[in-house]
């Protein structure tokens, strides 16, 4: 297991959905699939209750030929 | 049903109805034995084994049975909720196994006794309970029906 991954997460934003749709309308299962992982997982990264670990975060910006900050965004929660 | 659920979610599933019956099955057994004083009446070897190898056969066809082709057995998120399922486990199994001993000793006193076979029947119900709570946090972990954040 990659450390530092996280159950939940509210500081953690994503682009996911967006990027699916952008990319020819990928589903979740598809995106899991190409990364590695259930589509339950990708369900909970894009509902920001999962923080992946930095290499999904890597391979989940490589499929969609992306930066991982154009993917994830770390916001401070005060 | 075995396309919205992991493979973890499916075994935490089978684990959980499998000791429900078998926790349904030792109170049978326990009640027919212990408290009505007599043998419990059964359905037969054969019948029996039918429907063991039924449920055991279904439950492998539906565990088996990927959401797609690509599909990992377990992945990092998986590995997470297992390991912290297995860590609440150990923890309730451990106050469990304190709860019984302090209410043997205040039923039957200090000095008091029970028959050796109790101690594997306390052994069994340990193991399952234990089980039992994995199971549950696993599924509680995933949202029971796995649709957690399915927008």
């Amino acid at each position: 297991m990659a450390g530092g991954a996280k159950m939940a997460t509210n500081e953690l934003k994503n682009q996911i959905r967006r990027l699916r749709f952008e990319n020819g309308e990928m589903t979740q299962q598809q995106l899991a699939d190409r990364v590695g992982v259930t589509r339950q997982t990708i369900l909970a990264i894009e509902a920001g209750k999962y923080a992946p670990s930095l290499p999904l975060a890597f391979r989940i910006a490589r499929t969609f030929s992306v930066k991982v900050e154009d993917v994830f965004q770390y916001q401070e929660i005060a | 049903m075995g396309n919205i659920m992991n493979k973890t979610q499916k075994v935490a599933w089978f684990n959980l109805v499998g000791t429900l019956l078998f926790f349904a099955f030792g109170i049978y057994i326990g009640v027919e034995m212990f408290v009505l004083k007599r043998l419990p009446e059964g359905f037969g070897r054969f019948w029996g084994l039918l429907a063991f190898w039924l449920v055991t056969g279904i439950a492998i066809i539906f565990i088996r049975k990927k959401q797609s082709r690509a599909e990992p057995d377990s992945d990092e998120r998986d590995e997470l909720i297992k390991k912290r399922a297995v860590q609440i486990s150990f923890v309730s199994v451990w106050l469990l196994l304190a709860a019984t001993i302090l209410i043997a000793a205040l039923i039957l006193g200090e000095t008091g006794s029970i028959p050796v076979y109790l101690l594997t029947f306390i052994n069994l119900g340990v193991f399952l309970t234990a089980l039992l709570i994995y199971s549950t946090a696993i599924l509680v972990q995933y949202g029971w029906r796995g649709k957690d954040g399915d927008k």
